[in-house]
């Protein structure tokens, strides 16, 4: 029962802290930097 | 470049070694002094060299030829039509070993690189560095420069973006001592500007791009105007300045419709589109991706990239249906790619929200755990990790799995320190 307790809380604790984060957005995979070559393809990152 | 290095230029191309090329003029050891410029070799080996190779020395550039050259390394570095810069080439290949300086040809096969690049045939570009490098210790200050360059391009087609930025700012030094055109410097401060970016360096990605910006205003080159402001749109947005980034998007928007750059225009909806997404505005997001997913012209990455965007703006507002139907749209343009390793966290982003969606929790688990953020990991796509091991510890404390879901909000949390101290 202890050890439920400490996980919950533990689970509490980094969903708030987590909640904090979401507050600085860091998918980087959706914003697309411009090509460097003009002509022809250029391999991109995600 | 002097003539030792020429000769050698000419041996490597004709896969000759340094013996079979010697044999009966001189000794190898004398010819890759020749070839080192450790010595001054007399005229008469110097021809008996020469004629062997089947190459004349003439210590001018015939001026049509250079004329062409010039016409075609601008090519390299500009819009331009992909079947003028190919036949270009191939004119400019058959005649540049018969009778031209030994600079020229030099330029020429460090614009090989380039041209390699710009046709996506990295293996040819890599094998084209690997040729040169055996000779660059005799390239001139302005060869320097564009080896550098060249090679950083090589580096950033290939992802390496820390080796890039070494690469570009080697030739950043060389700068001051050559007197290069404004544009030919903004279009290395652009590219510099841009793996900086990839980099997530912001503050270094803003300072040169409003230095490249300078000079493209004044050259009037409005697509690479539009592409600074992209960069700085992305940089403003990563120091959470949105307004200032939604006006630069904005001016790059506009540039490209003045240009009629499709690309450019959807590039900017995609950026807008994220940005909308990350400051919660999710109908202004599903807009601005929504025009690139209809428009045809566009590469896959860009239609493919906009799409799995979708998947997530229509799943973070609930609405299932268009988020499957988004789900449709990818699996389609997926199908379409003949690269699939390059699509493969589109693959997985894809998936990850079909089986979500349709509450398949076996496979969903399955397929986040083992494979997606491995894949992650792997990849070290410190981004992405943070928001799948959120999604995945979010849906075990859903199903009051608490020891996993601990788990996962962990991974997110380490791997978001990990990301700020990039």
């Amino acid at each position: 029962m202890k050890k439920l307790m400490a996980t919950v809380a533990l689970g509490t604790m980094l969903v708030a802290g987590f909640a904090a984060m979401q507050d600085a957005p860091t998918d980087s995979a959706m914003e697309l930097e411009p090509r460097i070559f003009s002509v022809g393809h250029d391999v991109s990152n995600f | 470049m002097e003539i030792g290095a020429y000769i050698k230029l000419h041996r490597i191309k004709q896969e000759l070694t340094q013996a079979e090329l010697a044999e009966g003029i001189v000794s190898s050891a004398y010819l890759s002094k020749i070839e080192n410029e450790k010595t001054a070799a007399s005229p008469s080996v110097i021809s008996l060299l020469c004629t062997r190779l089947g190459i004349q020395l003439d210590t001018g550039t015939d001026e049509m030829i250079r004329e062409k050259l010039q016409n075609w390394y601008g090519m390299l570095s500009s819009e331009h039509d992909m079947d003028e810069m190919v036949q270009t080439y191939r004119e400019l290949n058959q005649v540049m070993y018969d009778n031209h300086s030994a600079d020229s040809l030099v330029m020429f096969e460090i614009h090989k690189i380039r041209y390699y690049l710009v046709l996506g045939e990295m293996d040819n570009a890599l094998s084209q560095i690997n040729k040169l490098s055996e000779m660059s210790g005799t390239f001139d200050t302005l060869h320097q420069f564009y080896w550098y360059k060249f090679k950083g391009n090589y580096s950033s087609a290939s992802n390496e973006f820390n080796q890039a930025i070494r690469m570009y700012e080697a030739a950043e030094e060389k700068f001051n001592q050559l007197e290069l055109s404004e544009e030919g410097i903004a279009d290395l401060q652009y590219t510099i500007a841009v793996t900086h970016s990839k980099l997530r360096n912001t503050l270094e990605a803003i300072d040169y791009a409003e230095k490249a910006i300078a000079t493209f205003r004044v050259t009037y080159n409005f697509s690479r105007c539009a592409q600074c402001h992209i960069v700085l749109g992305i940089s403003y947005r990563r120091i959470r300045m949105h307004n200032k980034a939604i006006k630069n998007y904005n001016l790059a928007k506009h540039l490209g419709e003045l240009k009629q750059n499709t690309q450019i225009i959807q590039l900017t909806n995609q950026n807008l589109g994220y940005l909308y997404s990350t400051i919660g505005e999710n109908r202004k997001a599903i807009s601005n991706y929504e025009e690139i997913v209809k428009e045809e012209e566009l590469m896959l990455l860009e239609r493919i990239t906009a799409s799995t965007s979708l998947i997530k703006e229509y799943y973070n507002i609930y609405n299932y249906d268009k988020a499957k139907e988004m789900i449709e749209i990818s699996l389609d343009l997926l199908e379409k790619a003949y690269d699939k390793e390059r699509f493969q966290l589109f693959y997985y982003i894809t998936y990850t929200y079909d089986y979500a969606i349709n509450l398949q929790a076996k496979k969903f688990e399955t397929f986040v755990i083992d494979e997606f953020i491995p894949y992650l990991k792997k990849h070290k796509d410190y981004a992405n990790l943070v928001n799948y091991a959120n999604m995945l510890a979010r849906h075990f404390e859903g199903n009051n799995r608490y020891k996993e879901s601990v788990k996962y909000y962990k991974l997110a949390n380490d791997t978001y320190e990990e990301l700020i101290s990039l």
